[in-house]
C-alpha cells in the first residue's frame, strides 16, 4: 500500500489550489462550487498510464511544468476580428485566457428571450437558471473525474444559454475562446452551460484558437441540456497552439424526441483529449458524435466517447475520422453501453484513419457493452493509406501527385465537414484541411 | 505516334511475375486499334504501362511516343502529353466533384500543353458540350467523381473525361464491359465522336459486340504477353465464332 501511495502522481496542478481561493469573492455561490471542485480535486488522483482508460497517452508534458493561473496575466488582445464568424456577427461571447471580454463580443442578434450571458457575471446576479444548471450533467455523466473537478475547482468564467420553450435561434452562437501569446507557462479554463428547453433549437460553435505556439493548459468543460423535442447543434473547432494541452470534458443530456448533432475538429495542440459523453435521458431521441482529427509532427490526440443508450428507441451515430502524418499519434476509445431496457437501439460507429507516414501511430477500441437483447449495434475501425491505385487514377488524369494526394485527402476529410450547418464554418475547414495537406506535403513523405 | 518495341514488363514486386513477354505495337494517328485476347493475356497491364502505373517495371524493350521514350514519365507527365487511359475499374473519390476533377485536370493539361486555360465559366460550357454525348444530365458534373455510381455510370463517366480532356492517344479498357445495349451503343458513339484524323484510340477488349457499333482499323490478339496476332476486322469476326484456340497453338487458355 504505502508503495503504491509513494508512485501516486504528484503534480504542480495541485500547487495550483493553493491559489484558487483568490477567485474568491464576487458570488457566494461560485465560491462554493470552486471549494467543493478543491476538495473532490485532493481526493482523486490525477490519472498515470496505468489506468486503462488513460494507458495510451502519456501526460508527463502536463505534470512536468507548473503554471500561472491564466487570469493573473498581463495580456495584450491584439484585433480578432479575422476569427469572428460572419454568421455571428451579433451572436458571439469571447473569452480572453478565460476571462470574458465585453469589447469582443456582442448578443445583440439573440433574441430577447434568451438568457445568454457570461458565467460570472450572471453568478453575480445570483441567477438562478444559472445555479439549477451549472455542474448538473458534467457531475452526472463525470465521476471520480480529476479533470472536471479542477475545472470546477477553477470555475470563474464561461457561457450560459437558456433557450425558452418553444424558440428557434436563428443565428450561430460563437463561443470564441482566444488564448494569447505569454512568456509564462498557464491554465486556462472555460465552462459552457447550453440550456435548449422544449421545442427549442440551437446552434452553437465552440472554438478554441492559440494565438501562438506557447504553452498553456487548457481545460475547458461543456455542459449540454436538450430537453423534449428540442433541437442542439454543436460544431467544436480545436485550434490551440501547437505547445499547448487541451484536455475537454463534454456532458449531454438528451432528452424525449430531442436531436443532439455534434461535430469536433481537432487540428491544434500538441496532446488533446476529448470526451464526448452522451447521456440519453428518455426513449426515442438522437444523438451524433462525429469527429475529424488532422495531425502531424509530435501531435498527440484521443478521443475517449461515451454513448449511453438508457432508454429504448435510440438512434446514435458516430464517424471518428483521423488523418495522421509526421510522428502524430491517434488514440481513439468509442464506448457504446446499452442499459438492459433500451430496446430497439440503432447504433452506428466507426473510426477511419488515414496513416500517411511511417512513424505515425494509430491505436483504435471501439468497445461496445450491450445489455438489452433487441439492437443493432454495426462498429468498426480501420487504417489505412492512400491507395496507389487512387494516386495513379487522378495522376494519368493529369494531376500531380501532390494535387492528387491533396485532392484523396480532402475527400476523406470532408464526410465530417459537409454536414456542419454554418456555411463559413465549413469554409475555415476546408481550408484548414488544405493547409493540413499543404503542410504535410512539404515534408516528403513515403506512401 | 505510338511505337511499343519488344516490351517485357513484370510486377514490380514479384520480378519472377512476367506479363508481358516481347509486345510490338504500332498505332497512327486517326487509328482505331482493337487489342482482344482472354484473360490474363495482358491486355490490361499494356494499357497501365503505358498510362504509367508504378506496379510494372519494363525490364526490357521501349514505348516511343512521337519518337521520344516515355518510359522514364510519371503517369502525371504522360497525361500531360495526351495520353489518357480509361480504367476498367475507376476510382471513386467521394467530396471531390466530376467538374472540379476535371477542371483541375484540363487546366493542368492546358498549361503543359501551351494551351489556353479555361476559367469556371469557360469550363462549365465546355463539360456541358460533352454531356451531350454521353447522354448525361448537368447534375453528372457536380456529383462525386464516381462515388456511388453504378458500373454502367462509371464507364460513362471515363468517357466523359475523354471527352473533356480531347486526349491525343486513349486507351479504353474494358470499357465495354458490363454495359447493356443502350449504354454501349452511348459509349461506342462517344468513342466515334472522338476519334478524328490526329488522334488515336485503342480498344481492350473481351468481346466482338462492341466492334458492331465502332470500326476499328486494325484488330490485334494478344495471348501470353505477346501480339499472337493481327489483322482488320475480320479477324475479331474469326475470333467471336472460332475462339482462340486455334491461335495458341495446343496451349490451355480460357
Amino acid at each position: 500500500m504505502g508503495k503504491v501511495k509513494k508512485q501516486k502522481e504528484r503534480t504542480f496542478l495541485q500547487d495550483l489550489l493553493n491559489f484558487q481561493g483568490s477567485l474568491n469573492g464576487k458570488s457566494k455561490f461560485l465560491d462554493e462550487v470552486r471549494l467543493k471542485g478543491a476538495e473532490e480535486v485532493r481526493n482523486i488522483p490525477f490519472p498515470t498510464k496505468k489506468l486503462e482508460d488513460w494507458k495510451f497517452i502519456s501526460l508527463r508534458d502536463l505534470y512536468k511544468d507548473s503554471y500561472e493561473l491564466a487570469s493573473d496575466l498581463d495580456v495584450e488582445v491584439p484585433d480578432l476580428s479575422e476569427h469572428y464568424l460572419p454568421e455571428s456577427k451579433g451572436a458571439r461571447l469571447t473569452f480572453v485566457n478565460g476571462s470574458f471580454s465585453a469589447e469582443h463580443s456582442s448578443t445583440e442578434d439573440i433574441p430577447e428571450e434568451v438568457l445568454i450571458g457570461n458565467i460570472a457575471k450572471l453568478a453575480e446576479e445570483d441567477n438562478d437558471l444559472l445555479k439549477e444548471h451549472l455542474n448538473k450533467y458534467v457531475e452526472n455523466n463525470f465521476e471520480e473525474d480529476v479533470f472536471s473537478s479542477f475545472n470546477k475547482a477553477f470555475l470563474k468564467d464561461g457561457v450560459f444559454v437558456y433557450v425558452p420553450e418553444g424558440l428557434t435561434v436563428d443565428v450561430p452562437l460563437h463561443m470564441l475562446f482566444v488564448q494569447t501569446v505569454a512568456d509564462e507557462k498557464y491554465f486556462t479554463t472555460s465552462r459552457s452551460v447550453i440550456v435548449a428547453d422544449k421545442e427549442s433549437e440551437v446552434t452553437i460553435v465552440e472554438d478554441h484558437i492559440g494565438l501562438g505556439d506557447n504553452k498553456y493548459f487548457n481545460l475547458p468543460v461543456v455542459e449540454i441540456n436538450a430537453e423534449e423535442e428540442s433541437y442542439v447543434k454543436h460544431t467544436k473547432i480545436q485550434r490551440d497552439s501547437r505547445e499547448s494541452i487541451h484536455i475537454a470534458r463534454t456532458a449531454a443530456f438528451v432528452h424525449h424526441h430531442a436531436n443532439y448533432e455534434s461535430y469536433t475538429i481537432t487540428r491544434g495542440a500538441k496532446l488533446s483529449r476529448n470526451e464526448p459523453r452522451i447521456s440519453q435521458r428518455a426513449e426515442e431521441v438522437e444523438f451524433t458524435v462525429d469527429g475529424l482529427v488532422l495531425i502531424d509532427g509530435d501531435q498527440v490526440s484521443d478521443t475517449h466517447s461515451v454513448m449511453d443508450h438508457r432508454f429504448s428507441h435510440c438512434e446514435s451515430h458516430q464517424l471518428h475520422k483521423c488523418v495522421i502524418t509526421g510522428k502524430a499519434h491517434s488514440v481513439f476509445n468509442g464506448k457504446i453501453f446499452v442499459r438492459k431496457d433500451a430496446q430497439k437501439i440503432d447504433s452506428f460507429q466507426e473510426n477511419r484513419n488515414l496513416l500517411l507516414s511511417r512513424k505515425g501511430l494509430v491505436n483504435t477500441k471501439p468497445q461496445l457493452e450491450i445489455f438489452a437483447d433487441d439492437v443493432v449495434c454495426t462498429h468498426g475501425a480501420t487504417v489505412g493509406q492512400l491507395e496507389e491505385d487512387e494516386l495513379f487514377y487522378l495522376m494519368s488524369r493529369g494531376l500531380n501527385e501532390q494535387q492528387a494526394r491533396e485532392m484523396l485527402i480532402y475527400a476523406f476529410a470532408l464526410e465530417t465537414i459537409e454536414n456542419i450547418s454554418v456555411d463559413s464554418v465549413q469554409d475555415l475547414l476546408v481550408d484548414e484541411v488544405h493547409r493540413f495537406t499543404e503542410n504535410q506535403l512539404d515534408s516528403k513523405l513515403t506512401v | 505516334m505510338l511505337e511499343i518495341k519488344d516490351l517485357h514488363v513484370c510486377v514490380e514486386e514479384d520480378p519472377s511475375e512476367k506479363i508481358l513477354k516481347g509486345v510490338n505495337l504500332t498505332i497512327n494517328e486517326g487509328e482505331i486499334h482493337a487489342i482482344m485476347g482472354p484473360n490474363g493475356s495482358g491486355k490490361s497491364t499494356l494499357s497501365k504501362v503505358v498510362a504509367g502505373h508504378e506496379a510494372y517495371e519494363v525490364t526490357q524493350g521501349n514505348i516511343l511516343y512521337n519518337g521520344e521514350s516515355i518510359l522514364e514519365l510519371e503517369a502525371d507527365e504522360r497525361a500531360h502529353l495526351g495520353i489518357f487511359l480509361a480504367f476498367q475499374y475507376p476510382v471513386e473519390v467521394p467530396g471531390v466533384t466530376n467538374k472540379n476533377l476535371l477542371r483541375q485536370a484540363y487546366n493542368t493539361i492546358a498549361e503543359e500543353q501551351g494551351r489556353e486555360e479555361l476559367d469556371p465559366l469557360q469550363f462549365e460550357d465546355h463539360a456541358r458540350e460533352q454531356l451531350k454525348l454521353i447522354d448525361m444530365k448537368e447534375e453528372f458534373l457536380e456529383r462525386s467523381v464516381n462515388a456511388g455510381f453504378s458500373g454502367g455510370e462509371k464507364k460513362r463517366n471515363e468517357i466523359f473525361q475523354m471527352a473533356v480532356l480531347q486526349p491525343k492517344l486513349a486507351f479504353l479498357d474494358e470499357t465495354d464491359s458490363g454495359l447493356d445495349i443502350d449504354a454501349l451503343k452511348i459509349v461506342a458513339n462517344g468513342i466515334n465522336e472522338l476519334s478524328g484524323e490526329d488522334n488515336a484510340v485503342v480498344l481492350v477488349t473481351h468481346y466482338q459486340r462492341i466492334l458492331d457499333y465502332v470500326q476499328p482499323d486494325h484488330v490485334h490478339v494478344m495471348i501470353d504477353g505477346k501480339i499472337a496476332k493481327s489483322g482488320d476486322k475480320d479477324l475479331a469476326i474469326k475470333l467471336e465464332e472460332e475462339g482462340y484456340d486455334w491461335l495458341s497453338e495446343g496451349a490451355s487458355v480460357l
